[in-house]
């Protein structure tokens, strides 16, 4: 499934931040645009050689399997984490 | 007709044991294939990688969690690459000493790499930095 959902955590030292972002909305907004890229993204895989409905198979699936992907570091009192639901 | 079966039939036919005593031997024999049968290798969900450590006094770590789905999806971006970019990649890693023929590389042995990637477990514990990478 599509990410849904990404929260993000950033501090340093004794600041820090907290982002709930709502990915489905991104999503909505995008849609538009995507389809109008479309045709242009299906010509450019044309002229490249590559397959277009495989190259946006694979996109897809890509996308798919972001949710559930997890990134924290910290560096001493500096942290930053990513989390996709 | 499975031989454990038969030989319980057999040996109830045979007098040996009786019907109760068939009964509860079969019902063991099939409770033990059943939990046999259960019993599959698990396959892993996610790629880990901790890393924890010091760097110029202060603590590192980092915690990564890459779904297998997302590697397997990256692996057939990469069977995108149209054979005349293949040859352009050959080439650049051939100047840099790197003798790999894209080409000979399937996506179904990439496939099976990503799978057998669950068995893979790395500890790495050097001067005061340990690195770990599993799958889970």
């Amino acid at each position: 499934m599509i990410p849904l959902v990404a929260r993000v955590r950033a501090s340093r030292g004794r600041r820090s931040f907290r982002l709930w972002i709502p990915l489905v909305v991104l999503w909505i907004v995008l849609l538009p645009v995507i389809l109008l890229l479309l045709p242009v993204f299906g010509l450019a895989c044309i002229v490249r050689g590559v397959r277009p409905f495989r190259a946006l198979r694979s996109c897809w699936s890509l996308m798919n399997a972001l949710s559930g992907t997890h990134i924290e570091t910290a560096n001493g009192t500096d942290s930053f984490a990513i989390i996709i639901h | 007709m499975p031989e454990h079966r038969r030989e319980v039939l057999e040996m109830l036919a045979n007098g040996r044991i009786n019907a109760d005593e068939a009964e509860r031997l079969l019902a063991a024999l099939e409770g033990t294939r059943a939990a046999a049968a259960d019993v599959s290798p698990r396959k892993p969900k996610y790629l880990r990688v901790l890393v924890e450590g010091t760097e110029n006094g202060s603590p590192l770590k980092a915690n990564v969690r890459a779904p297998m789905d997302l590697l397997r999806a990256g692996v057939r971006l990469a069977s995108l690459i149209p054979p005349q970019a293949r040859a352009h990649v050959d080439e650049a890693m051939h100047e840099h000493g790197v003798h790999l023929d894209l080409k000979q590389i399937k996506p179904e042995n990439l496939e099976e790499l990503v799978d057998k990637l669950g068995e893979v477990s790395v500890d790495v514990d050097n001067e005061g930095m340990k690195v770990r990478v599993f799958c889970e």
